[in-house]
């Protein structure tokens, strides 16, 4: 099964994205232009399950493109750094992509854990909150030290799949961002074979 | 399209717009001579023969006839053959056939040779074959007169017998440059298939070994589809974009068809003489020249052909039959030559030059520094760029930022006007203190995010790498004056890969600064918050592939692509992220000539696309799947190649492919100043 997920917003995805993929820290990364991928196969219930990452353009310029990009998705990682700033501008995304994606799509924040804690201008407790009031599963994540990295793209594909299984997702409409490969739809049943997702991802 | 005309140029009324709309459009021509040929005035006929015909499909049955004629103008001469209206050998041969078959004053400029057939039975017939290495349908002379044919050209323009082929004639042969043209060319097939020149036979010459290893390494099978000659579409829209399509595919195809009768002689000398021995070719010509014997031997190849295969299948055959049993195996060879002549489909561009040098740079500057002829030099460099030493000399005039009239005097003199005019703008923010950036919001936003990407600009190059670099501090000061400096567009994400290489060329940081604002005077609407000029750009892709690859834009339609969206990057960034920096700067060049077009770039959208179609269709590619598969093209795309292509399409779709590119349409200057917006800044 295929997962696509996306990545949205902000510096930093790329990096995240990098070190879930494959298993690096890369500080210097060309900027994202247009949308890039990723992808990597991991295995939840015995099942393999091909997430493709979809990592958009930072810059809101781009939006009326990047929101393009938001209707084959299963599910969104929001990257968010404790810059206020960036911080703020979570309530306009996550806007956009609720107008733009499936109902039912899942996302997770993924809060920056590299910055320093004395740097912090949000804190944890602040960016759980705004999960909390926001439906979305809250996680902090560093990509330098590939902490919660691996369980933050595992525990939002682990929602989705759930989610499937749960018959939330009509897994013959591709338009959910999930695509069922060789052998059987893991519906409500219990699917048999492999699932993938695609998901995007925002903010730092 | 246009109706069938049988008489003379002369008194034809509707004759300059037909040729605009017809064959001026499919093929290569200078306007300089097409405007010439669209007066008729002083048109004379030198030679006409009636009872010319062509054989269109495999069977003599079905012919067209009409008249040839040689037509002078002025000191050109021009050859044009008309189909009699309303008299067809066969029902099945439409008013659209004749109409697509027929050749409008071709000027013999651009013919390179004339091929002469004597059959020891049948009728004798000539293969006209184009300097672009396009080649006209056998035209069978039904009444004689080929030798009359001949000697009238060689009246009028410079025509000599082949050293190698007693029946080619190669037209304007001042320097005996026919080995040249098939080497270089790449597409030797027309040429050289045609007159039966032995080299062309030995096909496991590098040419086809190339263009099988290119195949494997860009995953682009660099094919027109097989449907597109043996599919043949034949909508009978009165769209007229949608007949050009039609006939530059029509046009396509019967290179093809001519290929696969020329396919069948090599065969049968193949077959008799291994591989052409020039001695035998009586022999060969008197079996094989027969039109029915012909047919007959390669009728079944269009079926066998199929549309959807498996690229890599045809190519692993062609590899194999290249190897040993090319003569051996009638069905594969034929495979073969669809196979390359798909390609030489695409491939008529002309082939690319060496870069501009130094000492051919000098020929284009008077003694005061002048350029002379602005065109010349824009041809030059869209045929071949300019090497890397000339760049920052070169590109200033490319980019606008210095006029081609002015003199070494005036440009120095404009330099250090616009170097104190850079400094007041970059003091503008410079001179912000730090108490007043606390309370300029918009400053601070801005200065971030170009702070943040500047060190994710080209960090890889050595010009920009390591910690400190002074160049990526050169960027950033660049980047945050022009948003000083063009304050309504301000800064956004793509501009930076804009300046990294004119920074790398030009050096010097007001310099750099400058040929950028001519570069962002008409790319900014790249960069409208908006996205307008963006999705004018991608809508005109969407035109153009319509107009030049109907299979192709079907697919996209069926398939809810019609956006372009995977386009986005090629286009926002001029392939940056396509090429390696060398070429990228390379590419850049040639699109700043604005030779052929100002919008060459968004034909080489359509050029890559098309190399990649049977790929995406065969594949069935949904739009996911197409955005990732064109985003990991990155690196391995063939930028000459590409190039060719662009510049061949570019001719094909002539005033029809203008059409499709709105007015204003980036890189064109906007047509006013209501493009600007002032955009709101972004925060990650």
């Amino acid at each position: 099964m295929d997962l696509n997920l996306f990545f949205v917003a902000g510096v930093g995805k790329s990096c995240l994205l990098l070190q879930f993929t494959d298993k690096r820290f890369q500080p210097v990364h060309d900027l994202t232009i247009g949308v890039e991928f990723g992808a990597r196969m991991i295995t939840i219930d015995n099942k393999p399950i091909k997430l493709q990452i979809w990592d958009t353009a930072g810059q809101e310029s781009f939006r009326s493109i990047t929101r393009s990009y938001y209707r084959g998705a299963a599910g969104a990682l929001l990257h968010s750094s404790s810059r206020r700033e960036t911080f703020n501008h979570l309530a306009s995304w996550l806007e956009d992509a609720r107008q733009h994606a499936n109902a039912n799509m899942t996302i997770m924040l993924i809060g920056n854990k590299c910055d320093l804690a004395h740097r912090r201008a949000v804190s944890t407790e602040e960016g759980e909150q705004f999960a909390k009031e926001h439906g979305l599963i809250f996680m902090e994540a560093s990509a330098k030290t590939a902490q919660n990295v691996e369980e933050a793209f595992i525990k939002t594909a682990g929602t989705i799949y759930k989610k499937i299984q749960d018959g939330v997702f009509d897994v013959s409409n591709e338009s959910y961002g999930i695509k069922v490969g060789y052998g059987g739809i893991p519906g409500p049943s219990g699917g048999r074979d492999g699932t993938s997702s695609q998901a995007g991802g925002c903010c730092s | 399209m246009h109706e069938t005309e049988i008489h003379d140029l002369s008194d034809d009324a509707d004759y300059a717009a037909s040729q605009q709309q017809g064959s001026a459009s499919i093929m290569r021509s200078d306007s300089g001579r097409q405007s010439s040929s669209s007066e008729p005035d002083g048109a004379e006929v030198v030679y006409s023969k009636d009872n010319v015909t062509i054989h269109p499909t495999q069977f003599a049955s079905e012919r067209i006839s009409g008249r040839l004629k040689l037509v002078k103008q002025g000191s050109s001469l021009f050859m044009t053959w008309i189909p009699y209206k309303g008299q067809s050998s066969n029902a099945r041969l439409s008013e659209k056939d004749r109409n697509l078959y027929t050749i409008r004053a071709v000027p013999f400029t651009e013919v390179r040779s004339v091929r002469r057939h004597t059959p020891a039975f049948g009728w004798q017939y000539i293969i006209v074959v184009l300097s672009s290495g396009l080649a006209f349908p056998p035209l069978y002379f039904y009444n004689g007169g080929v030798k009359e044919f001949l000697a009238t050209i060689k009246q009028h323009v410079f025509l000599v017998r082949s050293a190698e082929d007693a029946n080619v004639f190669l037209i304007n042969d001042f320097e005996n440059p026919l080995q040249r043209t098939l080497s270089s060319l790449e597409l030797p097939r027309a040429v050289s298939v045609g007159s039966g020149h032995s080299t062309s036979i030995s096909v496991g010459e590098s040419p086809l070994v190339e263009t099988h290893e290119r195949s494997n390494r860009n995953f682009c099978d660099g094919r027109l589809s097989v449907s597109e000659y043996s599919g043949r579409p034949r909508q009978k829209s009165q769209d007229p974009a949608r007949d050009l399509s039609i006939h530059v595919l029509e046009k396509f195809s019967l290179v093809t068809k001519f290929a696969r009768e020329t396919t069948s002689q090599i065969f049968g000398e193949a077959h008799t003489n291994g591989f052409g021995a020039i001695e035998k070719r009586r022999y060969n010509q008197s079996s094989i020249d027969q039109p029915q014997k012909v047919s007959n031997s390669v009728e079944k190849v269009p079926d066998e052909t199929p549309i959807a295969s498996d690229p890599l299948e045809k190519i692993s055959c062609m590899k194999h039959n290249l190897g040993e049993e090319a003569a051996t195996d009638v069905g594969n060879f034929e495979l073969i030559n669809c196979e390359e002549f798909d390609k030489l489909a695409l491939v008529w561009g002309q082939p690319r030059q060496p870069p501009l040098g130094t000492e051919e740079w000098v020929t284009f500057l008077d003694s005061e520094g002048r350029i002379t002829d602005s065109k010349a030099l824009r041809k030059r460099i869209f045929y071949g760029g300019v090497e890397h030493i000339l760049r920052k000399e070169v590109w200033a005039f490319l980019l606008g930022y210095h006029a081609y009239d002015s003199t070494y005097a005036e440009r120095e003199y404009f330099r250090s006007l616009k170097k104190s005019e850079y400094e007041t703008i970059k003091n503008q923010w410079q001179s912000i203190s730090p108490e007043q950036a606390k309370r300029f919001t918009k400053f601070r936003e801005r200065k971030g995010l170009i702070d943040k990407d500047v060190v994710r600009t080209d960090r890889s190059l050595s010009f920009y790498d390591g910690d400190d670099n002074p160049n990526v501090n050169l960027l950033r000061d660049i980047l945050l004056t022009y948003s000083f400096y063009n304050f309504d567009l301000g800064y956004c994400q793509g501009m930076s890969d804009l300046l990294s290489p004119i920074l790398f060329v030009m050096g010097d940081e007001s310099e750099s600064f400058w040929c950028f604002v001519s570069l962002m005077e008409r790319l900014g609407p790249n960069f409208n918050r908006d996205q307008n000029g963006m999705h004018t750009q991608l809508f005109a892709i969407s035109k153009l592939v319509e107009l030049l690859d109907i299979p192709l834009h079907n697919y996209f339609k069926q398939h809810d692509c019609l956006n372009y969206f995977f386009c986005f990057r090629w286009v926002l960034i001029q392939f940056k992220r396509e090429f390696e920096y060398e070429k990228t700067m390379h590419l850049w060049e040639v699109f700043w000539t604005h030779y052929l077009s100002e919008h060459l770039h968004l034909y080489v959208c359509v050029a890559i696309l098309k190399r990649c179609r049977n790929k995406i269709i065969g594949e069935q590619m949904d739009f996911d799947t197409l955005l990732k598969f064109i985003n990991e093209l990155s690196g391995h795309i063939e930028l000459d190649a590409v190039l060719r292509d662009a510049e061949a399409l570019c001719i094909c779709a002539g005033e029809n492919g203008a059409a499709c590119i709105p007015p204003g349409t980036p890189p064109s200057l906007p047509i006013d100043n209501g493009l600007w917006y002032p955009q709101q800044d972004d925060v990650l």
